[in-house]
This record gives structure tokens, C-alpha cells and sequence, in this order.
């Protein structure tokens, strides 16, 4: 029990410092967020497979591997990860106006499970809601942020609240919204925006938004798409920029939320779970790869509604 | 959230020259202060030579990356020297984006004479001239100037953790997190990648990279070290990027030892090559070791800086200090190593007797000429008088930074903003 309760405080320490991490000045480091989130691995595995009654965990102890992602990563895939679904955490937050078939089957059935019992056992089930509701918002709100912006470290858009307000289910923002480059009716071009019945729920947070897929990247923000010379990547970044951003909305969580949050997160920790005893590089794990698995063309509707909110991978991932 | 303010003069790194003439420090407000020892003299036979500032210059400015929203800070991660070449200096120095090459040289004469201007500077009337005067150089108050003289900008999209001169004197090399850049001296439009870890998709991202540096001859050698504990040697001669190194160093962990935090503390934060080339040292969290070049499987020698931490680890976690940057230096023989601990201790090792001890240091135990007491901390149990307690520790101050004269007994010691140059007591 009281690893349990310690590894319960270190989740909530990590997530603190990945959410003032944003805030430094020279932006993220990369070095220290990593070594955060291994910890934060850690303590999430204790906690989740120390059995202890009373506690608000979800579902199968020790989250089950996660299944292997859906589209994946395209090895040299569209050039954006454009069109990304909406993360799934808000839909999870709602598992009565989920419909489980609305996703495929990949996402892994227990991470639902996870969250749903969850919900409403936690006497603050619907602030818990709302919270997650929010950093998953915020999570993809990032990813409208430029890309380079989320290589060095996400500083601005590391910010993201925006009006929360009725949100489109597919996620798309609500016209107005004022992010830097975002448009305002329904920003992408495929979405069909079209209600969804039984849904009455806040929808899920905005998909990428306003950059189009491939070259002429509408800016999602003041960078619009990947400088050219500034930066030596050699690869297009499809994950997005899952930004650190998950983590800002944490903050205002209260911890007893977190047990929540690890489940949501855990499926996260793609390359980190499976770190094999020896200790060598992981492999590579082609799930959770989150928004950037959408092929191109897919229509963020169609989109399996349940998808990892990756708003913790967003912290190493953000460059 | 409680921001930290952090001084500006906060010392981020220290450097001897190659002869150990000129010891450099950089801070975090980008500027660069160099001492130079002064010459003995006959007069002061037992006055060992002191060292006193020679230069200072801003370095760096912070910036603004206006496409990426980010700032980038002007603390100075790391400067090294390049060997003499001729009457001026040379050094490298980094902040997480940029690294500049700066010449620092000195002048003592000026040329007077000139009667192309009046007494105001005005420009006379050339008709009023009637006689060629040609200027003299007249002895004038040493000046010494610190001019850029290459800006190698634009390589990094993360953060700058080392550099380092190779032995051929024309290169030099660059560590970000993930990628490792070699450089031509006289180019710095491009430099060529050498190392690239970074995944295909960043959330498999297990490591980064912590240190690089070239080994002191063999310019085709270098090695890294990792955020996993391990350290790779490369050869470039084997390829042009160096993914796949020639010799792979890592020590097994040990189970009994598991925590939460096993893997921050495993973090090799310094690695350098002795000067002989065979050996190279890491420091982690807690210990230092020796690695022997010829044997990848295990080092040959570890040494416990501040092993009393190891039940602490959860308060340092969260006051930050678990992620504190240590580094290592040899001295001049290879046989002794100096590390720096908390409360402004710093611990050396020497490799032969295998005998160690903690130094304080602090104004108050250090007037000119004393001799550094050796302190202790009280594990456990009962604490002796001029003991510390591990719970009396000060935390906030902490010796990161050290050097060791190249050849001689002299280390210098920055201790938040102030530095600190210890001599071998002559005699």
C-alpha cells in the first residue's frame, strides 16, 4: 500500500514538473522530460499492479500491452500527421455516449475499460470529465502549434486553453476560435462536421485543424509547416506534436485523479513499456502512435473515436 | 508555480587552456571571463603564480527562434580551448544552439602619428598638409580583445550538451540530445552529421545523447554516452554517420538497487578520455567510473561520490536536484579524479592508493593559503563534531563544475557564482 501511495505521489510530482517544464526558458528540455516520463512509467506500473481494494484503478491491473496501434506509423507516410483523429480521452471520459462501436478494434478494449469504470466511481467523476476533456483539448490543440515550434520544445503553444465551448464532435474547433492561423468555420476540409446523434457531450477536442495535409500547409500557427533549412529532421513529424500540453490541464486536476490519468496515459508510454530487462534500446512499438496514424483522406469522423490521448508522449515527443 | 530565479552570473563551466596558462569560465548570462596566471617572479619565489582576469566578453546574447516561439538561452554550456597556434587564443564556446569561435589577443602597441587629423579628429583640409608623417607604434596599457571570429549556428534543433576540438586541430564536434555534428574550423555554412539516434517516431524515444568528446590523438575516434547509462566509441573511418559504433560500454544493473528512479540515476551526465587515450571516465548520479577502452563489459573502477543520497532519492526527485549535471575531470597524470558533490563539496579519488576526500569550497574555510580541511558526512548514527549530517546538507549548493591544470596540482571550483582555484601547497 504504500508503494502505492508512493507511486501515486510521483505521478503526481512528474506530471507537475512536465507541465512547468513548458514554461522554462530555453523551451523544453528533452533530457529531463524523458527521464521524467520513465519515472513516471515506473510509478504508473506499481501503482497499477499493486492490487489494493478501495481504489479507484482501472480496469486490469498492470494495463495490458498495448495492442498493436492502428495504422501506424506509416514508415514514409504522408507528410503530415495532419488530419489526426481526435484523441480519444474525451470520449473516454464518456463512456455512456461512447459507443464502443464507434471505434475499431484496435485501441485496446481495456484502456476503455480502464477509464470507464473510472468515471464513475470517482466522486468527482464529472470534473474529472471535464478535466480530461480539457488537456485532451488541449493535447490536440497543440498540434496545430508548427511543427519546429513543438522540435524545440513547444513555448507558445505549450499554452493551450482556448474556448472550450461547444466544439464540433469531430473535433474541430469552433469557428472563431482565435489560435494564431486557425480558421474559422471547420478548419478541415474533410470533415463533415455532421452531428452526431446521441452525442451531447462536449466533442472531442479539435483535430489538427487548420493545416491541410501535404505541401501548402495552411498554417497552423506562426509556423505554418516545417521550415525547411531550420531544422536537420529527417523525417516529417508525423506524431505531431502532441505537446506537452496534456500535462497543463493536470495541474488543475486534483491528484486523486491520477490514477485516471496513468491509465489514460499509460498506453502512451509506446517505446517505454516495453523496456526488456536487458535494458537495451525498446522497440519499436507501432502503437500509440496516436494522430499521426490517420492515412491521408481519412476523415477525422470515421475516425476510431477511441484513440490514446498521448498529451504525456506529447512531452518527449514534442520536438 | 514558483519560478526560480537564476543569477546571471551563475557559472555554467570551466576550462584550462592547453597549457593551463588560461582558465575560462562561462555563465549563464552568455558571458565568458578568462584568467590568465600570472608569470612568476623572481622577487616572489614562494608566491605561486596567481591567476587574475585577463578578459571578458558576452559571448552570447539570448535569442529568439521567432519560428519555433522559442527562446534560446544564452548560458554558456561549454567552452574549449584550441592549442596555441600563435600569439592569440582561441576558444570554442556553446550555448544550446550556437557555438562561436573566438579569438582573444592582445595589444600593447598603437600606432601614433598620424597627422591626417586634427587635435579633434576632424579630417584636415588636405591642401594644409605639407609634410608625410608616417605613424610609429608607441608601447600603450595592455589591451586584450575578444573578437568572433566563426558563428556555427543553425545545426541543432535540441540542445547543445558538448563540444569538443578533435586532435587534427581542423574539426570539431557538436552534441545535441540526438544528433552529434562535426565541423571544419574555417566552414560554417554546413557541417556534417555523424550521429543521428533520434527515432523515426519520437515516441520510441528511450535515450538521448549526454557527452561527446573526440579521444585526445586519434582523430578518428570518439566516443558518447547516454541518457541509459552507456557509452558508445565510434570510428569514423567505419562510416560517415556513425550509428552503428565499434564498441559499446555499458555495466550490468544491478536488481538489488531498483527503484523508480534507477534510470535518471543511471544518466551519465560527463564522460571524458583520459590523456593517455586508454581510459574514459563517466559520472552519474552517484558514482564515477573508469572504464578501460579494451573492456566494454563492465568498468574497472567505481567510486561512490555520495552513495548517502541513495535513500533520498525521492526528495531530490522533487527539489530537482536528481537531475543535476555533473561532470568529471582527470588530473594531469591520470591518476587522481575530482568530481563535485552537494553543500559545496567536491570529492577526488585517487586511482592508485585508492584513497578519497571531500573538500569544502566555501569563503569561510578557504583565506588565501589555508589548507582545505577534509570534510566527512555522518551517515548514520552518531555525528562527530566537525561532521555533517546528510540532512544538514545544502542542496542549492552544489560544485558541478571543476578543471585541473594540466600539469599541475591546480583545480578550479565553481561554486555557484564564485570560483575558487586551489594550488598544491608548494613544499
Amino acid at each position: 500500500m504504500e508503494f502505492k501511495l508512493e507511486a501515486h505521489r510521483i505521478v503526481s510530482i512528474s506530471l507537475g514538473k512536465i507541465y512547468n517544464s513548458r514554461v522554462q526558458r530555453g523551451g523544453i528540455k528533452l533530457h529531463k522530460n524523458l527521464l521524467v516520463s520513465l519515472v513516471l512509467r515506473s510509478a504508473r506500473q506499481v501503482y497499477l499492479s499493486d492490487p489494493c481494494p478501495g481504489l479507484y484503478l482501472a480496469g486490469p491491473a498492470g494495463s495490458p500491452a498495448a495492442p498493436p496501434q492502428q495504422p501506424g506509423e506509416p514508415a514514409a507516410g504522408p507528410p503530415a500527421g495532419w488530419g489526426e483523429p481526435p484523441p480519444p480521452a474525451a470520449c473516454v471520459a464518456w463512456p455512456e455516449t461512447e459507443p464502443q462501436p464507434e471505434r475499431p478494434a484496435d485501441p485496446a478494449p481495456p484502456r476503455v475499460g480502464a477509464a470507464e469504470p473510472a468515471a464513475p466511481v470517482t466522486g468527482a467523476g464529472d470534473a474529472l470529465r471535464a478535466g480530461e476533456m480539457e488537456e485532451a483539448e488541449a493535447a490536440w490543440r497543440r498540434v496545430e502549434g508548427p511543427r519546429e515550434a513543438a522540435e524545440g520544445g513547444a513555448g507558445v503553444f505549450a499554452g493551450a486553453e482556448g474556448p472550450r465551448g461547444a466544439r464540433r464532435h469531430c473535433g474541430c474547433p469552433p469557428g472563431g476560435e482565435d489560435r494564431p492561423g486557425a480558421l474559422g468555420a471547420c478548419p478541415r476540409v474533410d470533415c463533415r462536421c455532421a452531428p452526431r446523434p446521441a452525442e451531447d457531450e462536449p466533442p472531442a477536442p479539435p483535430a489538427v485543424g487548420p493545416r491541410k495535409r501535404g505541401a501548402a500547409g495552411v498554417g497552423g500557427g506562426p509556423a505554418g509547416g516545417p521550415a525547411p533549412g531550420s531544422s536537420p529532421l529527417k523525417k516529417p513529424r508525423r506524431n505531431s506534436e502532441e505537446q506537452p500540453g496534456g500535462a497543463e490541464e493536470e495541474e488543475e486536476m486534483e491528484t486523486g485523479n491520477v490514477a485516471n490519468l496513468i491509465s489514460i496515459f499509460g498506453s502512451s508510454f509506446s517505446g517505454l513499456l516495453r523496456k526488456s530487462p536487458g535494458g537495451g534500446r525498446e522497440e519499436a512499438e507501432g502503437e500509440e502512435s496516436g494522430p499521426e496514424a490517420a492515412e491521408p483522406g481519412q476523415i477525422c469522423c470515421d475516425k476510431p473515436v477511441l484513440r490514446d490521448i498521448n498529451p504525456w508522449s506529447t512531452a518527449i515527443v514534442a520536438f | 508555480m514558483e519560478l526560480k530565479k537564476t543569477r546571471a552570473d551563475i557559472i555554467s563551466t570551466v576550462e584550462f587552456n592547453h597549457t593551463g596558462e588560461l582558465l575560462a569560465t562561462g555563465d549563464k548570462g552568455g558571458r565568458v571571463v578568462i584568467f590568465q596566471r600570472e608569470q612568476e617572479s623572481k622577487n616572489q619565489v614562494h608566491r605561486r603564480g596567481e591567476y587574475n582576469v585577463y578578459s571578458t566578453f558576452q559571448s552570447h546574447e539570448p535569442e529568439f527562434d521567432y519560428l519555433k516561439s522559442l527562446e534560446i538561452e544564452e548560458k554558456i554550456n561549454k567552452i574549449r580551448w584550441l592549442p596555441q597556434q600563435n600569439a592569440a587564443y582561441f576558444l570554442l564556446s556553446t550555448n544550446d544552439k550556437t557555438v562561436k569561435l573566438w579569438k582573444v589577443s592582445e595589444r600593447d602597441k598603437r600606432p601614433e602619428g598620424y597627422n591626417l587629423k586634427d587635435e579633434e579628429g576632424r579630417l584636415r583640409d588636405p591642401a594644409t598638409i605639407t609634410t608625410l608623417r608616417v605613424p610609429v607604434l608607441r608601447p600603450m596599457d595592455l589591451m586584450v580583445e575578444a573578437t568572433p571570429r566563426r558563428v556555427f549556428a543553425n545545426a541543432h534543433t535540441y540542445h547543445i550538451n558538448s563540444i569538443s576540438v578533435n586532435s587534427d586541430y581542423e574539426t570539431y564536434m557538436s552534441a545535441d540530445d540526438l544528433r552529434i555534428n562535426l565541423w571544419n574550423f574555417e566552414i560554417t555554412n554546413q557541417s556534417f552529421n555523424i550521429v543521428d539516434i533520434k527515432p523515426a517516431n519520437m515516441e520510441e524515444l528511450t535515450e538521448v545523447i549526454t557527452a561527446a568528446e573526440f579521444h585526445p590523438h586519434h582523430c578518428n575516434t570518439f566516443v558518447y554516452s547516454s541518457s541509459k547509462g552507456t557509452i558508445r566509441l565510434c570510428d569514423m573511418r567505419a562510416s560517415a554517420l556513425c550509428d552503428r559504433h565499434t564498441k559499446f560500454f555499458e555495466e550490468p544493473e544491478d536488481p538489488s538497487n531498483r527503484s523508480f528512479f534507477s534510470e535518471i540515476i543511471s544518466s551519465i551526465s560527463d564522460v571524458k578520455f583520459s590523456h593517455s587515450g586508454r581510459y574514459i571516465m563517466t559520472r552519474d548520479y552517484l558514482t564515477v567510473k573508469v572504464w578501460d577502452l579494451n573492456m566494454e563489459n563492465r568498468p574497472i573502477e567505481t567510486y561512490q561520490v555520495h552513495d548517502y543520497l541513495r535513500s533520498k532519492l525521492c526528495s531530490l526527485y522533487e527539489n530537482d536536484c536528481i537531475f543535476d549535471k555533473f561532470e568529471c575531470v582527470w588530473n594531469g597524470s591520470d591518476s587522481v579524479i575530482m568530481t563535485g558533490s552537494y553543500n559545496n563539496f567536491f570529492r577526488m579519488f585517487d586511482r592508485n592508493t585508492k584513497r578519497d576526500v571531500t573538500l569544502e569550497a566555501s569563503r569561510e574555510n578557504s583565506k588565501p593559503r589555508a589548507i582545505l580541511k577534509p570534510r566527512k558526512v555522518c551517515v548514520g548514527g552518531k555525528r562527530r563534531k566537525d561532521e555533517i549530517s546528510v540532512d544538514s546538507l545544502d542542496f542549492s549548493k552544489k560544485i558541478l563544475h571543476t578543471a585541473w591544470h594540466p600539469s599541475e596540482n591546480i583545480i578550479a571550483v565553481a561554486a555557484t557564482n564564485n570560483l575558487y582555484i586551489f594550488q598544491d601547497k608548494v613544499n
